[in-house]
């Protein structure tokens, strides 16, 4: 890429996505994040590193944002964060006490000139140049899902179910411990280099004979993984296979992840429904392992013969690529709307912040009066 | 088997008189033995390869562990290893080409082939068997695989050679018959 | 002095309600308040680079992505790279013209990664360039960026149309006498000039496609080699990128580090600024509180038992050069202080302002945060102060004889030295503490601060003010009741 572009005049601004596990972290206008960090911080009360979401109350939280986005700014983005715009990508189905702090520390510890919230199903259209499509969210708390149709989220079709990193990595501990004797707690970072580097997602075909009380099937190798230079865990072939098998498993109310794609198909009109279904595009850290995709398209066609689903009419599914890897996606569309003008006219500026001491809310009656005018 | 047993010196290998040495220890030919290490040969000989270079304070000990039901143990060590300074190093048999970083741990059911370099501070206990041109670092023995073997460091041999008589007693090597 | 591992001892209740040790305080001498990191205002000052200590204007930093161009990161380790010479050969080892030429490669010394690993030609002598990684969908994005940005200038012009209709008076000046620029071009015969934003493109939508290249038929049956997997901190170094495969981990640009310089929010003042210089580590303005304010450490304290007087002596500098005196006072007295001066700004007029400089004024400092030090000894208060002489740089190299002659209450004062005192109190720990527990100490010292702002008026005398701050003492555990 050459140095000098042409003097831009065009305005950086900092856009953020900040996720259970990793933040995104770059400039508007730019095609990948400058750094995807952990959303962990070293609290000073404590003297351990510690994930921001695994606050105890808001003041906490608070604490802990101001560190975290110290760091952000002086340590990655290298600008300070007085009187300029900030971008944030969040999901819709953010926690709200966790927004409004955000906002809290943005606006009133750090001083910022305003502040332009995006909800990250919506924008990860916008690098396929899109308008519609069913945006599938895999990431480490949850899996989300939200239609989106002609440019606007139908949230009341949003589905949500904890089946993401954080349970595949418990699901690896407990599979550890039964064939590793005497094995000390691993550390949450270990588990997810085990499961990057050894796991994959692997066919409906294999998973159902490995269900079978003797399976005939050969299974991959095992992997000896050196833990600390002073242990090694065996891997076995069945954990690297089988981890991800929670995903697919049906719980109590006969819910995983295919089903929630196809319930969140049907809670949409007659006419959308085909247009969606062809339409899918997942993002998400957890859908870049190996295997992910075709499984769940294989998922997808084997629940379509369900009875539940009879009435949905659809025969294919159609996946999207994004042109970025899927754990930035939701963050390009996020710098390509902040690209844009729409900045100045939707962001939430302090002074408004400050005379009405909250941010807008999709869920909050006050932000969703029809106008008369 | 005294442990008053002077170690075995080849011809043209330079081992500097105050070191503790005990046991059975034969050192190849070109080899250059610093001052102030200590190779203790408690299970069995030792026998080292040619153009080896030990510094200070290594510590270079068979001890083998207690579930080998070996007659005769040898502690087999190759040809062109540095074992650099304060560096503990147990496993029974090394290749040729490794260095072992200074303050490094090898534990002595840890065997290591060649071309391989333990980092600094490194502690490594786990039985495991080191594959060829592996690269141990960083607080949490991270292993990597180089493209190939570290270079020998002429130089620094010749420099050695010259230099060290000038400053140190010499033990005499001794011809084999 | 050992502030950086020692536990904090004594620690000073900065002005937004954190408990700070001193060495982490700044003392804005505008507004006369302690101040610490965090209701502090940070900037950035300047950028530069850790490594190769070159500076860079936040402009040029703004093009290179916030990277040093010459440094370089190991992908491995993270570490920094070093270039190491070779020599090749010639290709022709008859010609008498060719020289054996020195190359270039880089490699780590931590974990011993060359490029030569991942295949990267080594380079010649001066010409630097390592291979950079290009992002394989630029062309793409480049396209739906511009697209989105004339669709929303698209849709402002329309909003600006619209509000053009509303309006009654929609020619200007220009457009009824005719001398307006697009009038002017085509009388001169040019071509129009359209805006190169609002013209018309068409954007290919993305394409669904029905089929997944998603293989794991590779990973059912060949063994994986754990050191030809990238793990993800590796993979995340490159994020457009994000590798699986060791080999193909190219080198990393330095990132820049940043100097800060602080701002008291309140006052607007600079409390802290670094020297533009890399190389130097010294301030342009240095108003830390170690400077200012008198210091306080532990020397030896009794053990505690409940109910029982117990002896704390401790040490107060003075680091001025001013001669300053030091009174103990209990720790309500500034609470009794600050309640006073609320009741007297509490009664505003009720009328509508607009948002005044107050409101848009953080309220770190307006609402500060209660004190999380749960205090547990009665300290007894002394009655007299104490005069601290100004710190004499030259006194440790004079060997004349102190002529100081203060008049010390010898239970108060224990020992004296240049600008130090030791003071003796007594603190009795309190009946509801636990055996075992910690106990805190807590008072108010005032000392007489003079001001160092060069006044430009007759005046010649320093001002000199009285400030008060809280401070607690950690003084250990519990020993034993009474």
């Amino acid at each position: 890429m050459p140095i000098y572009e042409g003097i831009t005049t065009e305005k950086l601004h900092v856009v953020i996505d900040i996720g259970s596990a990793y933040t995104k972290l770059g400039f508007s206008g730019e095609h990948a994040p400058r750094c995807i960090i952990r959303t962990e911080v070293f609290c000073k009360k404590t003297h351990k590193v510690r994930k921001i979401y695994d606050y105890e109350d808001k003041y906490d939280l608070y604490d802990l944002l101001v560190d975290f986005i110290h760091i952000l700014y002086f340590k990655y983005a290298l600008i300070s964060p007085k009187d300029k715009p900030v971008v944030i990508v969040e999901s819709l189905l953010s926690p709200t006490q966790f927004r409004d702090v955000l906002a809290k520390v943005f606006f009133k510890h750090y001083e910022v000139s305003s502040i332009y919230l995006l909800p990250s199903h919506l924008v990860s259209l916008a690098g396929l140049g899109i308008e519609t499509a069913l945006v599938v969210d895999v990431g480490y708390k949850e899996a989300t899902v939200i239609p989106i149709c002609f440019g606007l989220p139908f949230v009341h079709s949003w589905q949500a179910l904890p089946l993401a990193s954080q349970s595949i990595h418990s699901n690896i501990k407990t599979l550890l411990a039964s064939e590793n004797m005497g094995m000390v707690d691993i550390n949450e970072n270990v588990l997810e280099d085990i499961k990057v580097r050894c796991c994959f997602v692997t066919t409906k075909t294999r998973a159902q004979s490995w269900n079978e009380t003797k399976p005939t099937i050969t299974p991959c190798p095992d992997v000896e993984y050196p833990y600390n230079g002073k242990s090694s865990l065996k891997i076995s072939g069945k954990l690297r296979e089988t981890v991800y098998e929670l995903l697919y498993v049906e719980d109590n109310d006969h819910q995983c992840l295919s089903t929630m794609i196809l319930d969140a198909i049907l809670n949409v009109n007659l006419d959308l429904r085909k247009i969606l279904a062809e339409n899918i595009l997942v993002i998400g850290g957890t859908a870049m392992a190996p295997g992910f995709k075709s499984r769940l398209k294989e998922e997808l066609y084997k629940q379509l013969k369900c009875t539940a689903y009879e009435k949905l009419k659809v025969n294919d599914f159609k996946f999207h690529s994004s042109p970025s890897l899927d754990n930035y996606t939701a963050w390009l569309g996020g710098a390509i709307y902040s690209h844009t003008e729409l900045i100045q006219f939707k962001s939430i500026s302090r002074e408004d912040y400050l005379r009405e001491n909250r941010i807008p809310d999709w869920i909050n009656l006050k932000d969703n009066q029809i106008s008369l005018l | 088997m005294s442990s008053k047993q002077t170690p075995k010196i080849s011809s043209g290998a330079l081992v500097c008189g105050d070191n503790k040495m005990h046991g059975d220890i034969t050192f190849g030919t070109n080899s250059i033995v610093h001052p102030s290490c200590t190779i203790s040969a408690e299970s069995g000989p030792i026998i080292f390869g040619d153009t080896c270079i030990i510094e200070e304070q290594a510590k270079i000990i068979h001890r083998v562990p207690f579930y080998r039901t070996d007659k005769n143990p040898v502690m087999f060590i190759g040809s062109n290893n540095v074992f650099e300074i304060d560096c503990t190093v147990e496993a029974a048999k090394i290749g040729n080409n490794n260095i072992f970083e200074p303050k490094c741990f090898v534990g002595n059911k840890v065997t290591i082939t060649d071309g391989c370099v333990i980092g600094a501070g490194c502690v490594l206990t786990d039985e495991q068997v080191l594959p060829k041109n592996t690269i141990v670092h960083g607080s949490g023995c991270k292993q990597r695989e180089a493209l190939d073997q570290p270079n020998p460091q002429f130089g620094l041999m010749d420099t050695l050679m010259r230099l060290l008589p000038n400053y140190h007693h010499i033990r005499k090597p001794i011809k084999k018959p | 002095m050992a502030y950086i591992v020692e536990p904090d001892v004594v620690r000073y209740a900065c002005m937004c309600g954190l408990l700070k040790p001193i060495s982490r305080l700044y003392f804005c001498r505008h507004c006369l308040h302690l101040r610490c990191g965090f209701c502090v205002c940070h900037e950035v000052d300047s950028l530069f680079c850790g490594k190769c200590l070159e500076n860079l204007p936040s402009t040029e930093a703004k093009l290179k992505k916030n990277k040093c161009s010459n440094c370089l990161e190991c992908p491995s380790c993270h570490q920094q790279l070093s270039s190491k010479a070779a020599t090749v050969a010639p290709k022709n080892p008859e010609d008498p013209k060719a020289t054996p030429k020195k190359v270039i490669y880089l490699c780590c010394l931590n974990c011993r990664w060359t490029t030569r690993d991942v295949g990267i030609p080594d380079q010649e002598v001066g010409k630097s360039g390592w291979p950079e990684h290009e992002n394989v969908h630029t062309n793409r994005l480049n396209a739906i960026m511009n697209h989105y940005k004339k669709l929303v200038l698209k849709e402002k012009q329309q909003q600006m149309d619209k509000d053009k209709k509303q309006r009654k008076y929609t020619t200007s000046l220009a457009e009824r006498t005719g001398v307006t620029a697009s009038i002017l071009r085509k009388r001169l015969g040019m071509t129009e000039l359209k805006n190169p934003l609002l013209e018309a493109d068409d954007l290919k939508p993305a394409v669904a496609s029905k089929e997944i290249v998603d293989s794991i038929e590779h990973l059912l049956t060949t063994p994986i080699k754990l050191n030809d997997i990238t793990t993800i901190d590796q993979r995340l170094k490159l994020p457009d990128w994000q590798p699986t495969a060791v080999d193909k981990l190219y080198p990393v640009h330095k990132q820049l580090s940043v100097k800060r310089s602080l701002r008291c929010r309140s006052c607007e003042h600079n409390v802290s600024k670094p020297e533009y210089s890399p190389n130097s580590i010294k301030f342009k303005i240095q108003l830390f509180a170690y400077y200012h304010i008198p210091e306080i450490r532990i020397v030896t304290v009794e053990p505690l038992r409940i109910g029982k007087q117990c002896e704390l002596l401790i040490k107060l500098i003075n680091p001025t050069q001013h001669q300053t005196t030091i009174t103990i006072l209990p720790l309500e007295h500034l609470d009794a202080i600050q309640q006073e001066d609320t009741k007297v700004i509490e009664d505003p007029p009720e009328t509508k302002e607009p948002l005044s400089f107050q409101l848009l004024q953080s309220s770190l400092t307006s609402h500060p945060r209660q004190i999380n030090a749960k205090v547990g000894t009665d300290v007894s208060i002394p009655t007299s102060s104490i005069i601290l002489p100004a710190r004499d740089d030259a006194a440790e190299y004079d060997d004349t004889g102190e002529t100081q002659n203060f008049q010390d209450d010898p239970k108060l004062v224990v020992f004296r030295k240049s600008n130090k005192a030791v003071i003796k109190l007594l603190v009795a720990p309190m009946e509801n503490l636990e055996l075992g527990e910690e106990v805190i100490a807590g008072f108010t010292m005032q000392h007489v601060y003079t001001s160092t702002i060069a006044t430009t008026t007759e005046n010649k005398e320093p001002q000199k003010f009285d400030h008060k701050m809280k401070i607690y003492l950690t003084l250990g555990t519990l020993v034993g009741s009474q």
